[in-house]
């Protein structure tokens, strides 16, 4: 059954991956190739028709999972590094600075990842770069509040206490007892960021402040499909299949992960 | 208690003070001038210096800031540029829509996501308990926006059962008419967050089943519902509640985009449009009392939390 | 959602782009008796049936001298305000407020004499002193008036008596009385006009709910012919989609311009609704900044615009709508002229005119593209025809807010696309200093002397004139003009189709 979620996770989102590393090498049609007619149907030559402008979709789709893909795991890495990092300081820091930080990331994290990025994007307009710094300081803000309580959890240990006590540096605690202690739920952690980062950069496009056109999101590409949904609906479904596959796979292995890196966390908890 | 109380509300106080500086900061950084929303083309330099004047951008940053605060304190929250009218009465205008869409939603996905998740968890060997299992975890994955659109075309566009769009001009005078209107923008936020909330019911359930001192409890003769609701619900309910308190405010704000599909005039749509025309005013009365709205809530859930959790309970007193 | 930001650098082009229109009171006299629509179904209306209008304008104020935007004209010209004179949709200027109309000799001097017996929506009458006002609140130094510019002309505003005011002028304008037909006449006791109103027109503001409705109601005090419907209200939406779902489940009347095609294929060949083309007066523009290099020769311009297949363009954008154009002017102003062959789809001529001017194997440059449609498919679009004749086109998003500072103030580009909506703006190309920098003396001074003309033929003559010479001289490349479409209910007649400067006259509109 573990196995199983593992397994299916890495089917689900390997196969968007592998559509994103594909389309580097080969689309079935140019991005900018709109020869194919407006709104061709599903078929031959167009294997899921065209859009309005006749660009083929599926070559849309192939591009948008890039976009999917590089936003959520340069979200998860930018998110990921500024988080750690962060709660590293706060779960070290004195009590004040260690409150002090404890507020600000609690202000932070009441505000949803969409509503963040949102101002980030009037701050330096929709573009690629914006989208994942914008994801990316949201998620960091949960990231840090995670690190800062595992961190917390280790260093209340008996022998944290005896190593501190006989003078072992701070760097070695970090390195030899913090960081392998605390990376297992981390990655797990960032494994369900990396899905929240997709539906958030989906929801960004949505709204028009997502990357700019002429890149292929996924976002964008339901919202312009939207206006054709009774006459084209392929176009309106399509993109949306492939971020639930994107997003659940990703999701299944992070719990697939969780459970094998702590096999005995329904027990314990 | 009452010390808890005490400290819970100094941080409360503390992460308004908070809140206000860092809205105001980050704000202050938006590129343009927002004197630029008052001028036409080809404005003197004389004209650029009264917009500048009016709207005060001409000041130091710690004077706009000290006389915002002063604002704010005095719930005044401006005016808008570029619509100039005050910006409180505007936001309460939009609450009327806002607010029932989130508590709505809200409802219903609790309503969906306890009984759902209870099952899931209880029958998790059955078929149905794995289905059910599955559904959530698919329906996390669902983008709020996509759901809606397909929402729309089935319900509006083909069955006709529901308006696509829109809120009634006279608000809730019919009040039959109004939640029409919401229906499908309410269930859209309910599913997507009923997904997530299941899992949150299933796993709490799960703990709680798999607890030593149920099994003690059933050891001791108690009939399994009898120790569920004594002690398990209690206990599962804990966690439950401290997840509920994130999720209602994430519906809150999160109402942005589904407000933005359903075209309701709510506070999500002044913001974006806020945002859009780069009104200061605007954008931040609704962030300030957006935050505002989060925080209570976040301390009505920590003191829900701290209500029915026994444990927590007896460390305090 | 990003269908809103159009309309915000819509309104800021409007402000920006509407200069003196260069027309007498005689709009094209050719304009057919507006639509099919206008004309059907009367007889059997209900008078007092409640219009729901569909819009993606909404006002940012109500007062149009402070930044209400397109938004207001669209619910307010000639709804709530009236002018001395009214545009009519079909393109002609004539008497509202002002009864009669005298010029001197010399055209420095214009005697109006006021209707009697109306009055405002507060009760007041309508006095020469309101005129004065209404005039001076557009020409006010803190006025953000798209129109303020054109009456720069403006000496003096007397007031002899409560019904008559003289005008006189510094300079002949041949545009005056149309431009006036702009200004709103407003009381001069009102107080609020950003969020409240005091006009003389058919309808009174019923109530202004933001994000959402307007609604206006007959005013029954009205002086002239009672409207046709009780009242109307106009329904705001930020996205096409949402407003095309509004009309299909019938949750608004009529749409008041289609802004894409792509809803358009639910109301084809559907007897519940109508579908109407009207006249258009927004044109996309290829802009080049005739000034720096290589754009300053007009060789590469021509090439550039021989390279671009435009039909393929407005095909793929408009699917099948909209009307090629061969310059600035729009069929509808007097003084077109068809000069789509100027400068032909000819890639064989584009190589040929880039190797004269010294480009054999091309060059690059970076094309300033707003963000919002239909601008980054344009775009697209122009680079891959651009890249047939070897020119290597970057394109660059940029915001309307961007677009403003960078391009229209700083004049910080090589090229970039914007549409320009306003009817009568050819004269543009009169002015060095515009962010295009398009400079020929010739043109400056054909505009010039059109303002001064004594007849409308004169003025038409020159600015012919000047059409001519900037296609030849391909300014700019002007890609092709939108379509102006209204879909409305079949149970709907008596509506505007041509929405002229986005005004949209709601009084004859029947319901059945």
């Amino acid at each position: 059954m573990r196995r199983l979620t593992l397994v299916s996770g890495c089917v689900l989102a390997g196969a968007v991956v592998a559509i994103a590393v594909v389309s580097f090498l080969w689309l079935p049609y140019p991005p900018e190739d709109t020869s194919g007619g407006r709104l061709a149907p599903p078929g031959l030559p167009h294997l899921l028709g065209t859009d309005k402008l006749g660009r083929d979709l599926f070559t849309q789709l192939m591009i948008g999972a890039r976009i999917a893909l590089g936003v959520g795991l340069g979200s998860v890495a930018l998110g990921g590094l500024l988080g750690v990092a962060a709660g590293l300081v706060a779960g070290f820091a004195t009590r004040w600075l260690d409150d002090t930080v404890a507020v600000v990331l609690d202000i932070l994290i009441a505000f949803p990842t969409l509503l963040l990025a949102m101002l980030l994007v009037a701050v330096r307009d929709a573009s690629l770069g914006s989208a994942i710094l914008a994801i990316g300081l949201a998620m960091s803000a949960v990231v840090a509040r995670l690190t800062r309580v595992l961190v917390k959890r280790v260093l209340a240990q008996d022998y944290i206490t005896a190593a501190r006590t006989s003078g072992t540096s701070w760097r070695r605690i970090v390195t030899e007892h913090v960081l392998p202690n605390i990376w297992p739920t981390l990655v797990v952690n960032l494994a369900l960021q990396l899905g929240l980062a997709v539906l958030a950069e989906a929801s960004l496009s949505y709204l028009g402040l997502g990357p700019p056109p002429p890149n292929a999101s996924w976002g964008r590409m339901l919202q312009e499909a939207q206006a054709t949904v009774l006459v084209a609906p392929v176009g309106a479904i399509a993109p949306g299949v492939l971020v639930v596959a994107l997003v659940v796979g990703v999701n299944l292995i992070a719990d697939g992960l969780r459970d094998v890196a702590d096999p005995t966390r329904r027990r314990t908890r | 208690m009452t010390a808890y109380l005490l400290r819970r509300t100094a941080f409360l106080l503390v992460s308004l003070v908070l809140a206000g500086a860092l809205l105001f900061l980050l704000l202050r950084l938006l590129p343009g001038d927002p004197a630029n929303s008052l001028l036409s083309v080809g404005a003197t330099p004389e004209q650029i210096a009264a917009a500048r004047r009016q709207i005060g951008s001409d000041q130091p940053l710690l004077a706009q800031f000290t006389s915002w605060a002063g604002d704010m304190a005095s719930l005044d929250l401006g005016e808008s540029f570029v619509g100039k009218v005050p910006v409180g009465p505007e936001i309460a205008a939009r609450l009327v829509v806002t607010v029932p869409l989130t508590l709505l939603s809200f409802l219903l996905a609790v309503l969906l996501a306890v009984p759902v998740g209870y099952v899931a968890a209880r029958r998790a060997d059955r078929w149905y308990g794995t289905l059910l299992g599955g559904l959530s975890q698919l329906g996390i994955a669902v983008p709020a926006f996509w759901i809606g659109m397909l929402l729309i075309t089935v319900f509006a566009l083909n069955l006709r059962l529901f308006p696509a769009g829109g809120f009634p001009r006279d608000d809730w005078a019919d009040p039959a008419d109004a939640l029409t209107s919401l229906a499908l923008p309410v269930a859209t936020i309910a599913l997507v967050m009923s997904a997530s909330l299941i899992r949150y019911v299933r796993s709490a359930t799960l703990d709680v089943l798999d607890s030593d001192y149920l099994r003690t409890f059933r050891a001791l003769g108690s009939s399994f519902p009898r120790a569920m609701w004594r002690h398990g619900l209690r206990n599962a309910a804990v966690p439950v509640v401290s997840i509920l308190g994130i999720e209602l405010a994430t519906t809150f704000l999160g109402a942005v985009v589904v407000e933005s599909v359903f075209a309701l005039p709510g506070l999500g749509s002044m913001l974006v449009k806020g945002i859009e025309e780069h009104d200061y005013p605007v954008i931040q009365g609704i962030l300030v009392v957006s935050t505002f709205a989060v925080l209570m809530i976040g301390f009505a859930a920590d003191l829900v939390q701290r209500l029915i959790d026994p444990r927590l309970r007896g460390g305090s007193s | 959602m990003n269908r809103k930001t159009p309309w915000l650098i819509g309104a800021v082009i409007a402000v920006a782009l509407t200069l003196t229109g260069c027309g007498s009171g005689s709009g094209p006299e050719s304009g057919a008796q507006g639509a099919p629509a206008g004309t059907a179904a009367s007889g059997s209306h209900d008078p007092e049936a409640t219009i729901e209008i569909g819009s993606l304008y909404e006002p940012q104020n109500l007062d149009n001298t402070a930044g209400g935007g397109q938004g207001v004209t669209e619910a307010f010209n000639g709804n709530v305000y009236e002018g001395l004179f009214r545009l009519t949709d079909e393109g002609k200027v004539e008497n509202l407020l002002a009864e009669s109309q005298e010029v001197s000799p010399d055209g420095l001097t214009y005697t109006f004499k006021l209707r009697q017996g109306v009055t405002f929506h507060s009760g007041a009458p309508l006095t020469s002193a309101d005129v004065k006002y209404s005039i001076e609140k557009v020409t006010a130094d803190d006025s953000q008036s798209a129109r303020k510019s054109s009456f720069d002309v403006i000496k003096s505003i007397e007031t002899p008596d409560d019904a008559t005011v003289v005008v006189k002028l510094s300079d002949k304008s041949i545009s005056f009385v149309y431009n006036l037909s702009y200004v709103w006449i407003i009381n001069h006791a009102a107080k609020d006009l950003a969020t409240s109103e005091d006009g003389t027109g058919p309808y009174k503001l019923g109530a202004w709910k933001r994000g959402s409705t307007l609604s206006l109601d007959r005013f029954d005090g009205y002086w002239g012919t009672k409207p046709a419907n009780k009242g109307v209200v106009f329904h705001y939406f930020t996205e096409a989609t949402a407003l095309n779902n509004a009309l299909l489940t019938n949750a608004v009347d009529i749409v008041t311009s289609e802004q894409s095609p792509d809803a358009l294929a639910q109301f084809q060949g559907n007897d519940d609704y109508k579908i109407t083309n009207g006249k258009s007066t927004t044109k996309l523009l290829l802009a080049f900044n005739d000034r720096v290099k290589p754009f300053n020769d007009r060789l590469v311009r021509k090439a550039v615009s021989s390279a671009i297949d435009d039909k393929k363009l407005l095909d793929s954008i408009w699917a099948g709508y909209g009307t090629l154009i061969g310059s600035m002017v729009p069929p509808s102003d007097p003084w077109y002229e068809d000069l789509t062959s100027v400068n032909p789809y000819d890639v064989n001529l584009a190589k040929q005119q880039l190797a004269q001017a010294g480009y054999p194997d091309g060059f690059s440059f970076t094309l300033d593209t707003p963000s919002y449609d239909p601008h980054p498919t344009a775009a697209t679009f122009i680079k891959s025809e651009l890249a047939k004749v070897g020119i290597n086109v970057t394109i660059n998003v940029i915001t309307a807010d961007e677009w403003y500072t960078k391009v229209y103030k700083n004049r910080d580009f090589t090229a970039t696309l914007q549409e320009h909506v306003n009817d009568r703006d050819v004269v543009w190309y009169g002015n060095p200093d515009f962010y295009w920098g398009y400079d020929n003396p010739d043109v400056a001074k054909w505009v010039k002397d059109a303002e001064r003309s004594d007849t409308v033929e004169q003025q038409t003559e020159l600015l012919k004139k000047v059409n001519r010479q900037i296609a030849d001289d391909a300014a700019s490349d002007w890609l092709y003009l939108y379509p102006q479409i209204v879909v409305a209910a079949s149970n709907l007649s008596g509506y505007p189709v041509n929405g002229l400067n986005s005004q949209f006259y709601a009084y004859g509109i029947k319901k059945s």
